[in-house]
């Protein structure tokens, strides 16, 4: 009875808590309410900021997929987009994994310099190393190619880091047992140290992801064929006209928006361990 | 004699492993980080455009004509002003939701946690396009505050100089604080609960366990988030793009935005005077990452 | 020390095995995608292009419609348009491309804007490729128009849309305030105002609008005028009294409320034009297509010449971009034949062209060729506008705009001014104070 009571006073003395989240989760979601209803509405409602539901949502996607060129419309650049991200995040993980293992587990003073070295590259601007790295792409070939795309993104003093802090969980006790049962130090990595990274792996697989889908400066830079247009480059053609369809771009932005949410969805339990690891 | 001969090689062998490990990671940056960098750096003593690019004379021309450059004077003033204002508001409430959400009591937190991270992983052009239209002249925002009486008529929020900066700083803060606040959050969880519990009979309020225990304990956490703060600031480029192309009259340009605009932005790029404000940049952010690193760096 | 040296070799060993290891996955994820480089297939002897452009609702059509009139010539020739999102992007890839000498990743052909071609010409010239030698009648594309695509008496371009200026009015608004087309025709800026002033209180609509972060009636103006922003290759400003008294009127059109100065290019379209909060707007005839997106409005539009300083009826031209053949190409007799059949008036010479016929239809695009004006479909009357033969009567504005000093940094001044006259309507400074300084950032932008 008493417990009861004074669950309900806690819940009670919550309340401007509640009040305040609501209010900010509003207004974190409220704009995905608009986007949504931006895409059911014609160009000049959406012009008008029109917020409720509209009746042009079927026009709108039948628009949407007519835009575009042959080879280069709605489904192909979803496609495209797929295709190089997953193939950036897998890479990505795989090469700044194996860094930050390597960074924390086998640390030294000369390693620890050297990471120190390789935050830099975090404040190197971007603009500066665009015409180097289309001169250095174009030599090697990779113009239009995953490679040109993914190469300059894989590797990360953010995701180095993010993994040399969660390796700090990894007992080196561990490490010592399996050496003493003679497994070769590359196999220490692949059978002790992945499985039970998994929560560090969802986590910098969502915020690589979530970069690698969005990127737009450099992907407008390397793939200039149109077959190699991805989406957000997709909805930037249909941005930037003398006259913009207002409803149908937002159509497609939601269909921009949906891949990275789905993700973000399905892994958020580990996402927040990982992070969680990442800050220890 | 035998046994130390295989230790050796079993330490050499560690040894080689740990390195190896490590290489592709940092042979990428070099190359597609510190190379380009380099390459700006000689650039940067070069004048002229396209083919007819040539060593500069006097050789630090480009690194004097910044002085003189009111435009780029403007956008450092710029990034400063948003650096100072929205980094330090986004982290406060950053904190301040985590520490809300970190509540054992507390209902519905994977709800609160998952709409407050959403704005981050909205694509660029949807966020800008909806920031864009809801400050309009005709937009969601001034109807709101007219219809409440609180404007007498439409504010063109987007075209003065200082509320377009309001709102871009409106813009990052709402896009960012729920990106930090899951860093936070994830910190504030690292925390033993039993900590609190003792500071409770001590007879410590609210306020003094936050700043005494919470703060301290999450010192990490919050530099960490500071460099990735002040490093996103200073190159800030997507905002200023989006919203208000820097307008009205330069008064919301960066200067990762100005130094775009010279280089591809506005005709033929002149790219030795730009690698010179890509390496003002690049110094400018490493100082500022170093002092917060030498000050929150307690522990050795 | 040996430690030291041994990871050295380490390290190079490995390095070696990730280059090795990075070029083999890189093939296999190119052929796994199936994309090829941009512009391979145009060999000699083929029958195929491609080609950047940059609006899927106003000049792709018009590029369609050339790879469609040139299939009477050559039935398998099949034109590759690869969209961009806006000009700058083939900007951007001609720097890009300029900076690492590498031009295997642009298009046969490319549109590019007018005033921007002289720069990357003069910077860029392994870029490009002389049309000369491609058989077209110069004469009949319009003198102004090609004065932009010609570098030093050699053609690279083939004109594309005219840019030609227009002034669209609404006349019900005008009859809201109690004024007739006629009323607005031959009229000065001052006039202008008073009559705005007018519309403004009996509509509350702007008699017109401009995009404040990129202001092209600086250029319009002073060109109705018969006047350049340029003076022997120097910015011709504080001394040049039409564009200062063009500043002043400007400034004074939107301290009063007649002029609506948008803060970008998007609110100038989708606000001020889509948004209905105009009753007139003055700018390159491109700008139609988004005049005609408000249906409601339908027949309450016409148009006619500008105002001016004195009174005379003001003729002038803004934006348009032309076809170039870029060197990338590999089959540059065809991309000549193809370009000269269609948009350097060939297939006009009958009379009518299915190029001009079908980028005007599709895309409200409006050509420069003489010969194609001719058509009926040039010829005809506008619902929207009233009935009124709008497309011939553009093509009779064209043959007046008079031919200005041109400049690179047309964009650098354009910036500087607008930027400067915002200043002055928010009254941070005065008129005098804004030129001087426009003219000395401009001079400061153009040191190399």
């Amino acid at each position: 009875m008493t417990k009861k009571k004074n669950r309900s006073m806690i819940q009670r003395r919550l309340i401007p808590t509640y009040i305040f989240l609501i209010f900010w989760a509003f207004i974190s979601v409220f704009p995905f309410y608009w986007m949504i209803t931006a895409a059911t509405n014609n160009t000049v409602d959406v012009a008008r900021g029109v917020i409720s539901f509209g009746h042009d949502t079927v026009i709108n996607f039948q628009n949407l997929l007519k835009s575009g060129q042959d080879g280069a419309r709605l489904w192909d650049s979803l496609r495209n987009s797929f295709v190089y991200s997953i193939a950036q995040t897998l890479i990505c993980l795989f090469i700044c994994s194996l860094a930050g293992y390597g960074f924390e587990l086998y640390h030294d003073k000369y390693k620890d310099r050297l990471f120190g070295i390789l935050l830099l590259a975090m404040m190197v601007p971007q603009v500066a190393t665009l015409v180097p790295l289309f001169t250095m792409m174009s030599k090697m070939g990779l113009l239009n190619s995953v490679g040109g795309f993914v190469l300059p993104a894989i590797s990360t003093p953010f995701m180095i880091m993010m993994f040399r802090q969660n390796s700090r969980n990894f007992p080196p006790d561990i490490m010592e047992a399996a050496r003493i049962d003679g497994l070769p130090e590359w196999k220490i990595f692949f059978k002790m140290y992945l499985p039970v990274q998994k929560s560090t792996y969802a986590a910098a697989g969502v915020i690589c992801f979530m970069n690698s889908w969005n990127a737009y400066m450099w992907p407008k830079v390397v793939m200039a064929d149109n077959r190699a247009q991805t989406m957000p480059m997709f909805i930037a053609n249909m941005a930037a006209g003398y006259t913009v369809d207002y409803g149908m771009l937002m159509m497609g932005v939601l269909f921009c928006s949906i891949p990275t949410m789905i993700i973000f969805f399905v892994l958020q339990k580990q996402f927040a361990e990982g992070i969680t690891g990442a800050v220890k | 004699m035998e046994t130390k001969k295989k230790g050796l090689t079993l330490a050499g062998k560690q040894l080689a492993a740990g390195w190896l490990f490590l290489t592709p990671a940092t042979l990428l940056i070099f190359v597609m980080s510190f190379w380009p960098m380099i390459q700006a750096f000689l650039t940067s003593f070069k004048s002229g455009k396209g083919v007819n690019i040539h060593w500069a004379d006097p050789l630090f021309v480009n690194y004097t004509r910044m002085l003189q450059d009111t435009m780029f004077i403007q956008a450092m003033k710029n990034t400063f002003l948003y650096l100072i204002i929205q980094v330090p508001i986004m982290l406060i409430l950053a904190i301040l939701l985590a520490q809300l959400l970190n509540n054992k009591d507390l209902k519905f937190k994977g709800f609160f946690r998952t709409c407050i991270f959403l704005p981050c992983a909205t694509s660029l052009v949807s966020y800008s396009l909806i920031f864009k239209s809801m400050f309009a002249t005709q937009g969601l925002f001034n109807t709101i505050l007219v219809n409440l009486g609180i404007l007498k008529e439409n504010f063109n929020f987007l075209g003065t100089p200082w509320s377009a900066k309001l709102v871009i700083i409106l813009a990052l803060i709402w896009r960012w604080t729920g990106y930090n606040m899951v860093f936070y959050l994830a910190g504030l969880q690292n925390i033993e609960y039993s900590v609190y519990e003792a500071a409770k009979i001590d007879g410590a309020n609210g306020w003094k366990t936050f700043w005494n225990i919470t703060v301290p304990l999450l010192k990490p956490t919050i530099v960490m988030t500071f460099i990735m703060s002040i490093n996103g600031t200073l190159q800030l480029f997507d905002e200023s793009v989006n919203l208000t192309k820097g307008g009205p009259a330069g008064a919301t340009m960066t200067m990762s935005h100005y130094i775009y605009n010279q280089s591809f932005g506005q005709g033929v790029g002149n790219f030795g005077y730009t690698s010179a404000l890509c390496f003002v940049v690049f110094i400018l952010v490493a100082i500022l990452a170093v002092i917060n690193l030498k000050v929150g760096d307690t522990r050795d | 020390m040996k430690k030291k040296l041994l990871s050295l070799v380490l390290v190079s060993a490995m390095a070696t095995s990730m280059v090795a290891c990075g070029s083999g996955a890189a093939t296999t994820e190119n052929g796994s995608t199936g994309s090829a480089p941009a512009a391979t297939e145009g060999e000699a002897g083929g029958h195929k292009l491609t080609l950047w452009a940059w609006d899927e609702s106003f000049n792709i059509p018009a590029m369609q419609a050339a790879a469609e009139d040139y299939k009477e010539v050559d039935p398998e020739f099949e034109l590759e348009i690869i969209t961009q999102s806006q000009s700058s992007d083939v900007e951007n890839a001609i720097t890009n491309a300029g900076q690492s000498g590498d031009f295997s990743n642009l298009a046969d052909i490319t549109l590019f804007q007018d005033h921007y071609f002289q720069q990357f010409c003069v910077n860029y010239p392994d870029a490009w490729v002389s049309v000369d030698d491609a058989g077209v009648d110069w004469n009949g594309l319009g003198a102004e128009k090609l004065s932009y695509s010609t570098v030093d008496g050699v053609h690279y371009g083939f004109p594309v849309d005219a840019g030609t200026a227009i002034m669209a009015y609404n006349t019900e608004y005008l009859a809201a305030a109690g004024y007739t087309l006629d009323d607005v025709q031959n009229i000065t800026w001052d006039e202008f105002i008073e009559i705005g002033k007018k519309v403004k209180e009996a509509t509350g609509k702007y008699l017109l609008c401009m995009d404040g972060s990129g202001n092209d009636f600086f250029y319009m103006m002073c060109q109705a005028e018969g006047v350049s922003q340029w003076k022997d290759g120097q910015p011709y400003v504080t001394e040049n009294q039409t564009l200062v008294d063009i500043f002043t009127v400007q400034a004074k059109m939107a301290q009063e409320g007649v002029l609506y100065l948008a803060n970008d290019w998007g609110d100038y379209t989708d606000q001020a034009i889509v948004g209905d909060m105009v009753a007139g707007v003055y700018n390159g005839n491109w700008i139609i297509p988004t005049i005609k997106k408000v249906e409601s409005n339908a027949g309450k539009w016409e148009i006619v010449p500008a105002p001016t300083l004195t009174g005379k009826p003001g003729y002038a031209s803004n934006g348009g971009s032309s076809l170039y053949i870029t060197s990338n190409c590999q089959n540059t007799e065809l991309a000549k034949a193809f370009l000269a059949y269609t948009f350097g008036g060939g297939s006009a010479a009958d009379g009518t062209s299915l190029t001009y016929d079908n980028a005007l239809l599709n895309g409200g695009v409006i050509g420069t060729c003489a010969a194609a004006a001719k058509s009926d479909v040039y010829q005809a009357g506008v619902d929207y506008f009233n009935g009124q033969a709008i497309y011939a009567d553009i093509v009779a504005y064209t043959q007046n705009v008079p031919v200005i000093e041109q400049n690179d940094y047309h964009y650098t001044l354009r910036e500087k001014l607008s930027n400067h006259l915002i200043s002055v309507v928010n009254g941070e400074e005065d008129i005098d104070a804004a030129l001087a300084a426009a003219e000395q950032e401009t001079v400061f932008a153009m040191q190399e």
